[in-house]
């Protein structure tokens, strides 16, 4: 008997030997605290804590690799605050099953890389403006201050990978799951401006019968994505589109009675077509160290909202053509200071400046609701570099558009051993109400952020 | 007679560039006695990029050190594809993945580098926080590397071409005591002494004085000085023969670079060494890094 005690004992300390080399975990705690910079009296604003643990297996070599990330969070602000009460259901802890971040199985045989799964897709080369990064929703419940790691909603989807010379590659997406973009509820610190507007005309209803209807689960209703990338000389190019359901809601408002309404909330088909590049320029020159980025996306049947901003009150829904390109410049320049400059525009379908002047007929801003430019301008200038061994990063971020409105955001993060770090910064926010980042001019924020990581 | 010097003078050179472009990839090279700095040079830059093996990876850890004695840990997975390919003027692609610790982990950057010594190399970088690829401009050549006491130039970007090279003597390496292990290593050691200056002006340094060893053409320990004169930083490297399919291959299995001016100490060990296992190009591609998982 002691024999196969033995024996079994081996058997399973071998098996377990056999599983570490091929098992990886890690993973985080980490607290984000922020206070809000006006009326600087403890006007705390957040006091999130997370956990998050990532591991993979590895069932043969690298050619099958199973890999999951899961995480939970808590906001405490929500409990310890009263004004934000209402908001505490939605927005104090993770939602349904947003703890599952990916959950996948990679195969790898070449030419194909299939990965099947729960996971997260990036496209594009800008950096924080998502013109091309549409294949995921997003959760906005912080506006777009978090990483775009977190904010991406993941979605199970195959994602099939060809690649039929070097260098170059064709990607399908099937993506037959839906999430809907999140927002952040109202009695939040970043409740968009237009979810406001809206709360404020229910309640000042008798009843609003509000109905969400999510696209059937059929395969049909799947969102489709499909990427080329090649290189031409020097230069990374890529052809993308993609054809689904539009992550953000649109409100459809039926007058009942005097006091009474009924609101059908559903999501509209639309198609993106894009490309993208990238380019450093290596040989010598007046243009040597300097990388040219450019995103360029055509939206077909982008659905928004048009009516009279100063009453929020929607005529309707439009499909739109539009047209949204960025190109961006990066360049180290004294050592180890990089500077990264982009400029995007956001052209809606046939604007010209006055096209949209007409009171009551103004395309809506989606976040406020307030009157969308027909022309948008967008700047961001980012520099950061380190000090002490790259112990010390500081960072400054610089987005606005021509409507004098933008966000400041410097930020200070300090290694204080491998696996501790720490984070200062402040977000600051400018601008006019109905404006993105203007509509949270009271909101800017101090804020910190103590990760451990194991 | 002048004439007669000035020929010999020109020969020599013709003929030590002839023997750089003779340096071909995938041959092992050693310094021989009575070879020229330059051509000492050549081999001592072969060495450093393994040009000698069709492919290289091996894992790394570094341990930042500063002054107090404080260290901070990076682990690291590396690949080396030797290409030396005229047709599109590759030399070889490097991929470098962070392992470890989790802060870091997913972080990884591909490089490539040209034959044409004037190219800055062209870079890619997976950034796990935004989960996808960026291309990258390259890092300044006297910015740090990975947050060392070694600059990128002297861990990637150093080309021959970017000094000038005196052959100071020729003597026994009195032997470097290494603070990492407390170990002495290559006392007595044959090396060429040769002085570098770089080409650039003005530039973070002045010159380094260099010790190449003459069994394995690696430098082995360097000191280098600022644009005053004074010596700021010495680099040491242990290189290790490596005998793969009957060739010797010499490898740098240990570096500790000290900051003189902070004190601060860099030790950089390579593990797991593997040569020539025929790795695929395609790892070294966008599509590689896209397929990270961290």
């Amino acid at each position: 008997m002691k024999r196969y005690a033995l024996v079994l004992l081996l058997f399973l300390l071998y098996g377990y030997t056999y599983a570490a080399e091929r098992i990886s975990l890690s993973g985080y705690i980490k607290n984000e605290t922020s206070i809000r910079i006006k009326d600087f009296n403890n006007d705390l604003t957040k006091a999130k804590n997370i956990v998050e643990l990532a591991g993979e297996y590895k069932i043969k070599d690298d050619d099958l690799v199973f890999f999951a990330k899961v995480k939970y969070w808590y906001d405490a602000m929500y409990d310890s605050r009263e004004e934000y009460d209402s908001g505490q259901h939605y927005q104090g802890h993770i939602q349904r099953t947003d703890w599952v971040r990916d959950c996948y199985i990679d195969y790898t045989r070449n030419p194909w890389f299939l990965r099947l799964g729960k996971q997260q897709v990036a496209w594009g080369q800008a950096d924080g403006i998502p013109i091309l990064d549409r294949v995921n929703p997003f959760d906005l419940t912080e506006y777009w201050l978090q990483d775009f790691v977190d904010m991406r909603i993941p979605l199970w989807m195959a994602n099939i990978n060809y690649s039929p010379k070097l260098n170059s590659n064709l990607q399908l997406l099937i993506i037959p799951d839906f999430e809907q973009s999140t927002a952040a509820y109202p009695y939040s610190p970043f409740v968009f401006y237009s979810t406001t507007r809206f709360e404020n005309w229910r309640k000042a209803q008798t009843n609003v019968d509000l109905n969400i209807y999510y696209p059937e689960k059929k395969f049909e209703n799947s969102t489709f994505g499909l990427q080329w990338s090649d290189r031409i000389g020097d230069l990374n190019y890529t052809l993308n589109f993609l054809s689904g359901y539009y992550y953000s809601v649109r409100n459809y408002t039926i007058f009942v009675s005097p006091g009474n309404w009924r609101v059908n909330r559903s999501f509209k088909r639309w198609k993106m077509y894009g490309t993208s590049m990238n380019k450093t320029f290596t040989n010598p020159g007046p243009l040597q160290g300097i990388t040219l980025r450019g995103d360029f996306a055509y939206y077909d049947d982008e659905p928004m909202y048009w009516g009279d901003p100063v009453i929020a009150s929607s005529s309707g829904i439009k499909r739109l053509d539009n047209i949204f390109w960025l190109m961006g410049l990066d360049k180290y320049v004294v050592t180890n200071w990089l500077v990264s400059f982009q400029y995007a525009q956001y052209i809606l379908q046939n604007s010209k400046p006055g096209a949209t002047t007409p009171q009551k007929n103004y395309f809506f801003n989606p976040y406020t609701y307030g009157p969308q430019d027909p022309l948008e301008h967008i700047f961001s200038l980012k520099i950061s570099t380190d000090f002490m061994n790259e112990r010390l990063k500081p960072e400054l971020l610089w987005s606005f558009t021509d409507d004098n409105q933008g966000r400041l955001s410097p930020k200070l993060t300090y290694e204080m051993k491998d696996n501790l770090w720490l984070t200062l910064g402040i977000h600051y926010f400018y601008g006019n109400l109905w404006d993105s980042n203007g509509q949270f001019r009271d909101q800017s924020q101090f804020y910190t952020q103590v990760k451990y990581t194991f | 007679m002048k004439k007669i010097i000035l020929l010999m003078a020109a020969m020599a050179l013709v003929s030590s560039v002839a023997f750089a472009a003779e340096l071909e990839y995938l041959q092992v090279y050693t310094p021989k006695d009575g070879m020229t700095a330059d051509e000492i040079m050549q081999i001592e830059y072969f060495v450093k990029y393994t040009k000698f093996a069709r492919d290289i990876e091996l894992l790394g850890k570094a341990y930042l050190i500063d002054k107090s004695g404080a260290v901070r840990e990076r682990e690291t997975l590396r690949r080396r594809i030797t290409l030396g390919r005229k047709s599109d003027d590759i030399a070889y692609k490097d991929l470098v993945m962070f392992t470890g610790p989790t802060q870091v982990k997913g972080l990884a950057t591909l490089a490539w580098t040209y034959m044409n010594s004037k190219r800055q190399q062209n870079s890619w970088l997976w950034v796990p926080s935004l989960k996808k690829i960026r291309k990258i401009s390259a890092a300044n050549a006297d910015d740090s590397f990975m947050g060392s006491d070694f600059t990128v130039e002297d861990i990637l970007t150093r080309r021959f071409e970017d000094e000038t090279y005196t052959l100071l003597r020729e003597e026994s390496f009195k032997g470097y005591l290494c603070e990492f292990d407390k170990k002495t290593y290559f006392k007595d050691a044959p090396c060429f002494v040769i002085e570098s200056k770089p080409t650039r002006s003005p530039w973070y340094y002045s010159k380094r004085i260099l010790w190449v060893d003459k069994n394995t053409g690696g430098g082995i320990y360097e000191e280098m000085y600022d644009p005053l004169g004074r010596m700021f930083k010495t680099i040491f490297k242990d290189f290790q023969i490596y005998n793969v399919n009957g060739k010797e291959y010499a490898t740098q299995v240990l570096l500790e670079g000290r900051d003189l001016r902070t004190g601060h100490r860099t030790v950089i060990i390579n593990s797991d060494i593997k040569f020539d296992q025929d790795l695929s190009e395609d790892l070294f591609t966008e599509m590689a890094l896209m397929q990270s998982r961290w």
